[in-house]
């Protein structure tokens, strides 16, 4: 890592929301299948480095970043274009939200 | 060892133009401005309700084919109509979301108003 300077508008990582409710993540094999959709349809704006989609875990269910996924892109243009074409997609009957997140924030899942 | 396994879904994505509810709502969705969690929290609260309750005016409510979940037993009422029709549980279900989000929304966004066409349910059923 360097010191890399991030203007946090347009960073290479984006955090995708109003797609998903905990219950939907309660479910196991409803959340891979919800990750490979999402994986899926991402890849096709760039490489992607990682994607984070925070489950809920013991009797909490609400926690800061659950009903959110967390997309790295190689390259920050990547994100921009996904950025652009996700936002106000149809997701499952919701209505995508799409913003820029700290990509140092990411790395340690702070959500 | 397929015979087993779930029915996967069809994938969940959906285009822009068959968005109907979005279109109406008028409400950004790109998001460009810096913002904290809890402004990104209550925005998306507010655009959620926003979505439902167009979706109930506008009566799209039943998701497309793949969405869809198995349905339960008919009801049928003492007329002999059935109660739980499709369209009935998915605009329950939008309504149960819906009251939860707005109030949330009271709880996290100072000055909230529910949208006009919303009425806090009643305890007593019917």
């Amino acid at each position: 890592a360097g010191t890399k300077s991030a203007d946090q508008d347009v960073g290479r990582v984006l955090c995708l929301m109003n797609m998903i409710t905990p219950e939907e993540l309660m479910d196991t094999e409803e959340a891979d299948e919800i990750l490979e959709d999402v994986k899926e349809e991402c890849s096709k704006y760039g490489g992607i480095l990682d994607v984070k989609m925070p489950r809920p875990s013991g009797g909490s269910r609400q926690s800061n970043g659950i009903g959110k996924i967390y997309i790295k892109y190689e390259a920050p243009e990547s994100a921009q274009k996904a950025l652009a074409a996700l936002a106000g997609r149809k997701f499952a009957d919701r209505t995508v939200v799409v913003t820029f997140f700290g990509e140092e924030y990411f790395d340690v899942s702070a959500w | 060892p397929d015979g087993t396994k779930k029915r996967r879904k069809k994938n969940r994505w959906g285009d822009v133009s068959e968005n109907k509810a979005a279109g109406l709502m008028n409400l950004p969705t790109a998001i460009t401005a810096p913002m904290t969690a809890e402004q990104l929290d209550a925005y998306v609260t507010h655009l959620r309700v926003e979505e439902i309750s167009q979706k109930l005016r506008i009566n799209d409510v039943v998701p497309a084919d793949g969405d869809r979940s198995p349905s339960p037993a008919p009801q049928y009422d003492n007329f002999g109509r059935r109660v739980n029709t499709r369209e009935y549980r998915y605009r329950k279900k939008l309504e149960d979301e819906r009251h939860k989000l707005i109030e949330k929304a009271m709880k996290i966004i100072p000055s909230y108003h529910p949208p006009s066409d919303y009425r806090r349910p009643t305890k007593t059923q019917e």
